[in-house]
């Protein structure tokens, strides 16, 4: 509560020195943690909690009743849809990237694009091999050598 | 005075030096470049993990492979245990924003209840951790590479006794099983060991934040900033877990 001492200090003085003063917020007010501006912050938070464990509920039940029984595509194709949309819920609410200003957010998301190419070439590489053991005769040899 | 952090520069030179163009702290931007080069890092392990499981004929199924709890003996109860520790981990990234926004409004008291169970937290998670390992240890035989020969021929309680596929496979080919299994392994391993080293070094910051806080530094520097860099990395921490939970026990 005692943070609001520091309001005669220049802002040529911050940049010198602690700089993280002139973005933590210390300079704005925010003085009072039973205002309403707070408490919807709270409220926003456990909201997001909700949603993350109801995703997680829904997820783990797709794992167990309906990994077995409907077509390996279509579950992970879900799946990964619901872990993707869990991941955005953190970043930008507990992570607070949304309340960052546009340039910053691009900055930290537009490397990530890279995971596109990266796991389409991969995964296409891994299945590419099977591939070639399954049509080649060099596997069955080497587990004939192992089981002799 | 509100507004007394906006600095008199011309538009012109926002690139120019002298301020922050994207309105953050040196300290919070490097810590989301950190952040973001650790993803790499996990990202290149898990999918090396897709890139082996892709690879593969048949492949251990997480229903099998994770499906007791702590005493609960042989009890068949898939994904229950994991679903637990998730739970545990989004639960502290609750506890830690809150104590962010604690932090925010310099609520000192706040923020020591809010990093304490953030901890608690954490220890739970890593005791559920440390089970799990302790537990596989004993179906494997090992952690690292305990599949390295066919004879016993324990893996194939890994897999889907349901699926024909599998089944015939395993019976012919029983090495592409044997492989299966030591891929499975070393990577889950692995993957969940660097996951662990973070969520314990995650406890140690917030172990040093909590000290920080109990003795007023943060209340004397006039922010709780650092609050707000170790509950990044602590988010960051339960972010991965979302990815590691998908990859090994839901995909």
């Amino acid at each position: 509560m005692s943070s609001h001492n520091q309001h005669n200090v220049s802002v040529q003085e911050l940049y010198e020195g602690d700089q993280s003063k002139l973005y933590s917020g210390v300079m704005q007010h925010h003085t009072d943690v039973k205002s309403a501006e707070s408490k919807a912050q709270v409220k926003k938070i456990w909201n997001i909690f909700w949603i993350l464990l109801a995703i997680t509920i829904v997820e783990v039940m797709m794992g167990m009743f309906v990994s077995h029984s409907l077509p390996k595509g279509v579950v992970n194709f879900f799946l990964l849809l619901l872990t993707v949309l869990k991941a955005g819920f953190i970043v930008s609410v507990f992570m607070h990237l949304g309340d960052e200003i546009k340039g910053f957010i691009l900055t930290v998301l537009i490397p990530l694009v890279l995971f596109v190419w990266f796991i389409i070439a991969f995964l296409a590489d891994g299945n590419f091999w099977l591939h070639m053991n399954q049509t080649t005769p060099a596997r069955p040899h080497i587990e004939q050598v192992q089981n002799s | 005075m509100v507004q007394a952090a906006v600095p008199t520069v011309k538009e012109q030179n926002i690139w120019g030096g002298g301020r922050s163009p994207y309105n953050v702290s040196y300290g919070k931007m490097m810590i989301w470049f950190f952040l973001l080069s650790d993803a790499l890092t996990f990202g290149a392990l898990l999918i090396s993990y897709g890139t082996k499981r892709f690879f593969s004929t048949v492949w251990p199924d997480a229903n099998q492979v994770f499906k007791s709890f702590p005493f609960m003996g042989e009890s068949n109860l898939p994904l229950l245990f994991v679903s637990l520790m998730t739970f545990i981990l989004i639960m502290s990234s609750v506890t830690m924003v809150l104590a962010v926004h604690a932090g925010h409004y310099g609520d000192k008291k706040n923020v020591i209840k809010w990093l304490l169970w953030t901890i608690v937290g954490g220890f739970a998670f890593l005791s559920c951790q440390a089970w799990e390992w302790s537990h596989l240890y004993g179906e494997c035989g090992g952690l690292w590479g305990a599949f390295t020969n066919l004879s016993g021929a324990e893996f194939i309680q890994f897999f889907d006794p349901k699926n024909a596929h599998v089944h015939s496979v395993l019976t012919n080919h029983p090495m592409e099983g044997l492989e299966a299994s030591h891929q499975f392994f070393n990577f889950f391993f692995t993957i969940t060991g660097f996951h662990g080293a973070h969520v314990t070094s995650g406890v140690i910051f917030n172990i040093m934040i909590l000290i920080n806080t109990v003795n007023g530094t943060y209340e004397k520097r006039g922010h709780y900033e650092m609050v707000e860099k170790v509950g990044l990395y602590w988010h960051f921490v339960d972010l991965v877990w979302v990815f590691v939970f998908t990859c090994f026990y839901l995909l």
